[in-house]
C-alpha cells in the first residue's frame, strides 16, 4: 500500500486525467477512498438539492443524507477501529501540496461518535423545526449549512496537514456558527453568534501560529514534521499554543465564555450537536498533538489537570445557578471538559512517568468520557430542546409540574440527569470510575507534587459529582416537578414521536456502555496503544484485568436495579392491601393558602451554594429602591442573574481597552467610497514601491 | 456476607441506644431500645396519604433510597471477610450508589411542591456535596498509605503501629463520625427533633412521606448509621481473629451510638450558615490524614 501512494503522490491528476481514461484513475483509489469522495459528492448534489424540493421533503432529504454519511464514512472508520489505520494521500494544488488523509483508531472513534450525535441530531431536528414551515429559505439553508457542518467535522477528524486542517476547521466553524444564529431576528442570537464567530477566530489564529511555527521550523505541513519539531524543539510552549487554541473550542477556563451563550442561541438540535461533538473536537485536537510530544510530558500534565479541575469546578458551580436550563447544560458541558480533561492530562503523566497503566486509564477514561458525555448532553439538550417548543421559555422558574403532561421527556431528562452525575447504573460512572482509578493509580508516584495534585483533583472530582447532584436535582425537580408555576397558554404536551425517537436510541447507547463496557474498553484499549507506537512496551495488559473488572461492576449495577425491582415488586404488593389516599400538601395547617408561587424556586435552592461562593459566582441584581416618603408602593420589578466571573472580569475588560484603542482609528472607516479607493490605491503603489525598491521580494 | 448480617443487627440497635442515652441525659423515662423499630415495623402495616401534587417519583423514590442503602451494605467489608462486592476502587461504588439514593430523596422532597421540601432538599444537597470531599480524601489516602483501592484491602492492611498511625485512625474515626452525622442528618448539622419546619434538614425532606415508604425510610436511616459504624469499626480490627472483632464490633457500634447520643444531649445545633463551613472544614482534617500518610510513606524530604 505505501508504494501505491508514494506513485500516486507523485503522479499530477492533470497528468493521470491526459494520459489515462478517468477509470484508470479511479483504479489506482483505494476502495474506501472511492466511498468517501463518492459520499462526499453527493452530499453536495444532496445540498443543491435541499434548496430546491418542495417545503415537506427538505428535512427528510437531509435526514437521509445525514444517515447515508454516518453510514459511509462510520463504514469506512470501523476497519482503522479495530485494526490498522488507513491512509492515502490527496494532491491539492501546488500551494497546498500532498495533503494526508489519514483514519487512525482515534479519528475513527471521534468520526463514529460524530456520526451518532448528527444522525440523531437530524432525526431531532426535523421535528423541532415542524413549526418553522413558512420560511423555506431559512429552512434550507439550514439543512445545508447542516450537511456541510457534519461533512466539516468529519473532515476535522481526518486531515493531516496544517493548512488543509485549518481550512476544515474553518469551514466547521463557520458553519456552526450559521447554525447557531437560526433565529436571526432576535438580538441576543445574533450577539451570541458574533460572540462564537470571534472566539473561535481567536482559536483559529492560535492554530496557524502552531502550524506555521511547526513549518518554519521543519519546512512540512505534514502532521508528521511535528514529531521532528517536538523531538528537536522545547516541548512546553508549542503545546501549550495548541492547548490555548483548541481550549477555545473544547471550553477550558478562562476560554470558555463563548459557551453559555451560543448554546442557549442555537435550536435545541444545534446546541446538542455543538455540545455533543464540536466542543469534543477540541479534545480531539489536543490528544492529536499529544501524541507527538516527546519531553515535558509530566510538567504539561499537571498544568492540563489543574487547568481540568478548575474547569469542572467552575464550570458545575455555574451550571448550578443558572435559571436558563440551556445555559446551565452549556456550563454543565465546560465541567464534562474538565473531567474529560483530568483524565488525558493524568494519560500524559502516565507518558511521563512511564507507567502503562496510568496512561492508559487516564486517555481510555478520556475518550470513554467523550462518547459517555457526547450521548447524555445531546439527550439532556433534546430534552431541554422540548420543553422549549412546548413551553417557549427557557427560564425554569416559569415552569414547573410538567411531568404530568410530558411524562416521557421528564423520564428522558432523568435519566440524562442521573448518567450525567456519574452515577451508576449509568453510563456516566463507568468512564468516571476509569477517571477516579487513575487518580488512585497516579497517586502512588514517588513525586510528591504528583501525589498532592492528584489527591487534590480526587477530591475535586467528589466535590463535581456532588453539586452535579445539586444542579440535576434543582433542574428537574423545578421544571418537571411541584406544580406549574406560570399558566402556560397552550397547555404543553407531549412531544411527537419523531422526536422521541433519536432520544430513545440515545438511551440504548448509554445502557450499552454501562451494561457492556467491555466491548468500548476494548476498542479504547486498541486506540490508546495507537497513540502510543512510538513508546515501547506500553502494553495495555494491566488494562485488560482492569476492563474486566469494569465489566464486574455492570454486573453490579445490574444486581442493584434487580434489588431496587425487588423493594418495588414488595412495595407494590404491600401498598396494595393498604388503604391509600390522596391530599393537598402539607401547609401548616391551613387549606387553600399554599399556591404554587410559595414553592421553592430553583434560584431558592441554589442560593446557600451562591452565598457562600459569593465572590466566584457573582450575583447582579436590578431593582428600584422603596423610598421613605412612598406610601403606597407600586408595583416594581426585581431581577436577578448571575454573571460570568471570567467574562465579567477579565474578557470585559480587555475588549473594553481595546475599544478605546479602536476608537481613534475610526476614521478610516469614515463610509466614504472616495477614501476607501485611495486605500486601495495606496496599497498598490506601496507593492509597487516596496517591489521596486527591493524590500518585497 | 457477615458484615452484612453484622450491619444489619447493628442497624436494628442503633436509634434505640442513641434516644436511650439522650433520654437518660434528660432524665426522662424514655422509650426503650427496640422503640424506634417498633415504630417503623408499625409503619409498615400502615396505609400512605400521598400529596396530590405528587407524580410517580415520589412513590418510587423510598425504594430507590433504600435499595441504595442495602447496596451499600454489600460493599462493606468486615475485617478480613470481604463484603459480598469487592473490587479495586469500591468505595467509590459506594459513594455513587448512595448518592442515588440521595439523588431521588432530593427529587421525591420537591415533588410534593411545598416550600419545606425544597428547603430541605436544597439543604441535604449542599450538605452533602461539601461532606464528599473529604470522605474522598480520606480514603484516598489510606488506599495511599495501604497501597490497595478496595475497602477490605485497605482495612486489613492498616497495620496500627506507630504514634503517627494512631493519630491517623483518631482523625479517620473523627472523619467519618462527622460524615455519618452529616448523612444520617443528626445533631451538630441538624436536629431531628426540632419542631419547626424551617429549621429542620432531612424530616422537613420526608415530611410528606407516611406508611409503607415512611418506613423504608426510617429504616434506610438506621442502617446508614449502622454503616458509617461498621466503617468506623474496620480501621481498628484490622487482622485479628473473629472472636475478638465481632464483639468489637457491637461494643464500637454501642460506643458510637452513645458518643451520638451524647453529642446530641449536650450541643445545640449549628446555624444553618455555618453548616457548610463546619463541613468544609472536614476536608482539612482529611487533608491531614493526607499528610499523616505521606510521612509514614516518607515521601516528605
Amino acid at each position: 500500500m505505501n508504494e501505491e501512494i508514494t506513485v500516486f503522490s507523485n503522479v499530477k491528476i492533470i497528468d493521470i486525467l491526459y494520459n489515462t481514461t478517468l477509470f484508470e484513475f479511479i483504479k489506482t483509489m483505494h476502495e474506501s477512498e472511492l466511498l468517501m469522495y463518492l459520499s462526499f459528492g453527493i452530499t453536495l448534489l444532496a445540498m443543491i438539492a435541499i434548496a430546491y424540493v418542495p417545503m415537506k421533503m427538505k428535512a427528510r432529504l437531509a435526514t437521509f443524507m445525514v444517515i447515508a454519511n454516518a453510514m459511509i464514512t462510520s463504514w469506512i472508520a470501523m476497519p482503522a477501529l479495530f485494526g490498522d489505520a488507513l491512509e492515502y494521500v490527496m494532491y491539492a494544488g501546488a500551494f497546498m501540496g500532498n495533503i494526508t488523509i489519514r483514519i487512525d483508531a482515534l479519528a475513527a472513534w471521534f468520526m463514529v461518535i460524530i456520526n451518532f450525535t448528527a444522525v440523531t441530531g437530524v432525526m431531532y431536528g426535523a421535528g423541532y423545526l415542524k413549526g418553522h414551515q413558512s420560511k423555506p429559505a431559512k429552512l434550507s439553508l439550514h439543512w445545508i449549512l447542516f450537511l456541510l457542518f457534519q461533512l466539516s467535522m468529519l473532515g476535522v477528524c481526518v486531515v493531516q496537514h496544517g493548512l488543509a486542517f485549518l481550512i476544515v476547521w474553518e469551514i466547521m466553524s463557520l458553519s456552526s456558527m450559521l447554525l447557531v444564529i437560526f433565529d436571526h431576528h432576535k438580538p441576543n442570537t445574533i450577539k451570541a453568534g458574533l460572540n462564537y464567530f470571534v472566539q473561535m477566530h481567536i482559536s483559529v489564529l492560535l492554530l496557524t501560529v502552531g502550524f506555521i511555527w511547526v513549518y518554519f521550523q521543519t519546512g512540512s505541513f505534514s502532521f508528521d514534521a511535528f514529531h521532528t519539531f517536538f523531538g528537536a524543539n522545547s516541548n512546553i510552549w508549542l503545546f501549550l499554543i495548541f492547548f490555548v487554541g483548541f481550549g477555545f473550542k473544547a471550553g477550558f477556563i478562562p476560554f470558555h465564555t463563548w459557551l453559555p451563550h451560543a448554546h442557549p442561541a442555537a435550536p435545541s438540535h444545534i446546541s446538542g450537536v455543538m455540545s455533543g461533538v464540536i466542543v469534543k473536537l477540541g479534545i480531539y485536537g489536543i490528544i492529536r498533538i499529544i501524541t507527538f510530544l516527546s519531553s515535558d510530558l509530566l510538567l504539561l500534565g499537571e498544568i492540563v489537570v489543574s487547568v481540568s479541575v478548575l474547569t469542572g469546578l467552575y464550570g458545575i458551580l455555574n451550571a448550578a445557578i443558572h435559571h436558563d436550563f440551556k445555559k446551565m447544560l452549556a456550563y454543565c458541558t465546560i465541567e464534562n471538559i474538565g473531567i474529560i480533561g483530568i483524565g488525558i492530562g493524568v494519560g500524559m503523566m502516565g507518558l511521563g512517568n512511564g507507567s502503562p497503566l496510568l496512561y492508559y486509564l487516564g486517555f481510555g477514561g478520556a475518550l470513554l468520557h467523550v462518547l459517555n458525555h457526547s450521548l447524555f448532553k445531546s439527550l439532556l439538550f433534546y430534552a431541554a430542546g422540548s420543553v422549549y417548543k412546548q413551553t417557549h421559555t427557557r427560564n425554569m422558574e416559569k415552569l414547573g409540574g410538567l411531568i404530568k403532561q410530558m411524562p416521557k421527556t421528564a423520564l428522558i431528562l432523568l435519566i440524562g440527569a442521573v448518567a450525567i452525575g456519574g452515577i451508576p447504573p449509568f453510563n456516566g460512572f463507568v468512564s468516571e470510575f476509569i477517571i477516579y482509578s487513575g487518580l488512585l493509580e497516579g497517586m502512588k508516584s514517588s513525586n510528591l507534587s504528583q501525589t498532592s495534585l492528584l489527591i487534590l483533583t480526587f477530591a475535586g472530582l467528589s466535590i463535581i459529582g456532588g453539586i452535579s447532584i445539586l444542579t440535576f436535582t434543582k433542574a428537574f425537580g423545578t421544571i418537571f416537578l411541584g406544580n406549574p408555576r406560570e399558566k402556560m397558554n397552550p397547555t404543553p404536551h407531549e412531544v411527537s414521536r419523531l422526536m422521541l425517537l433519536p432520544q430513545y436510541i440515545i438511551i440504548a447507547a448509554m445502557l450499552s456502555v454501562a451494561f457492556f463496557p467491555q466491548i468500548y474498553l476494548t476498542i479504547i484499549s486498541h486506540i490508546v496503544k495507537g497513540l502510543a507506537t512510538s513508546r515501547l512496551g506500553f502494553e495495555p495488559v494491566g488494562f485488560y484485568s482492569f476492563a474486566t473488572m469494569i465489566s464486574n461492576i455492570s454486573i453490579y449495577s445490574a444486581i442493584f436495579i434487580g434489588l431496587i425491582a425487588l423493594f418495588w415488586g414488595v412495595r407494590t404488593v404491600i401498598v396494595k392491601r393498604r388503604s391509600q389516599s390522596s391530599q393537598p400538601t402539607w401547609s401548616c395547617g391551613y387549606e387553600g393558602v399554599a399556591t404554587p408561587k410559595m414553592q421553592y424556586t430553583g434560584k431558592s435552592f441554589s442560593k446557600p451554594l451562591s452565598k457562600i461562593l459569593n465572590f466566584l459566582l457573582i450575583e447582579k441584581k436590578q431593582f428600584t429602591q422603596m423610598k421613605p416618603s412612598e406610601l403606597f408602593p407600586s408595583k416594581r420589578e426585581y431581577n436577578s442573574s448571575y454573571l460570568d466571573f471570567f467574562e465579567h472580569f477579565f474578557i470585559r475588560k480587555i475588549t473594553r481597552r481595546l475599544l478605546y484603542a479602536a476608537n481613534y482609528f475610526k476614521f478610516i472607516q469614515n463610509g466614504r467610497i472616495q477614501s476607501y479607493v485611495i486605500y486601495g490605491i495606496v496599497f498598490i503603489i506601496a507593492i509597487f514601491v516596496l517591489t521596486a525598491l527591493n524590500i518585497l521580494q | 456476607m457477615l458484615s452484612f448480617a453484622l450491619i444489619f443487627i447493628a442497624g436494628i440497635f442503633f436509634s434505640g441506644i442513641i434516644s436511650r442515652t439522650k433520654s437518660i441525659f434528660s432524665g426522662r423515662k424514655g422509650p426503650g431500645i427496640m422503640q424506634p423499630i417498633k415504630d417503623i415495623i408499625r409503619l409498615f402495616r400502615k396505609g400512605a396519604v400521598y400529596s396530590q401534587t405528587s407524580s410517580f417519583v415520589f412513590q418510587i423514590a423510598p425504594t430507590i433510597y433504600f435499595s441504595s442503602v442495602v447496596m451499600a451494605m454489600l460493599i462493606v467489608p468486615f475485617g478480613q471477610s470481604k463484603g459480598l462486592i469487592s473490587f479495586n476502587g469500591d468505595f467509590i461504588f459506594f459513594a455513587y450508589v448512595l448518592a442515588l439514593g440521595k439523588f431521588f430523596s432530593i427529587i421525591s422532597a420537591l415533588d410534593t411542591g411545598s416550600s419545606f421540601g425544597g428547603m430541605g432538599a436544597s439543604r441535604e444537597a449542599l450538605y452533602s456535596m461539601f461532606a464528599e470531599p473529604a470522605f474522598f480524601i480520606l480514603i484516598g489516602s489510606l488506599a495511599l498509605l495501604t497501597g490497595h483501592s478496595s475497602f477490605q484491602e485497605i482495612f486489613s492492611a492498616l497495620h496500627l503501629g506507630s504514634y503517627i498511625t494512631y493519630a491517623l485512625a483518631i482523625l479517620a474515626t473523627f472523619v467519618l463520625l462527622m460524615i455519618a452525622m452529616i448523612e444520617n442528618s443528626r445533631m451538630p448539622i441538624d436536629d431531628p427533633k426540632t419542631h419547626l419546619e424551617l429549621t429542620m434538614i432531612h424530616e422537613v425532606m420526608i415530611l410528606e412521606n407516611s406508611g409503607f415508604d415512611l418506613g423504608l425510610i426510617l429504616s434506610a436511616g438506621c442502617l446508614k448509621f449502622a454503616i458509617y459504624g461498621a466503617l468506623i469499626v474496620n480501621l481498628f480490627i484490622g487482622i485479628f481473629p473473629y472472636e475478638y472483632t465481632i464483639p468489637l464490633f457491637f461494643i464500637t457500634q454501642f460506643l458510637i451510638a452513645i458518643t451520638i447520643g451524647t453529642i446530641e444531649s449536650f450541643m445545640a445545633r449549628f446555624r444553618m450558615g455555618h453548616n457548610a463551613q463546619f463541613i468544609f472544614a472536614l476536608t482539612s482534617v482529611s487533608l491531614l490524614i493526607f499528610f499523616g500518610a505521606l510521612l509514614i510513606l516518607g515521601k516528605f524530604i
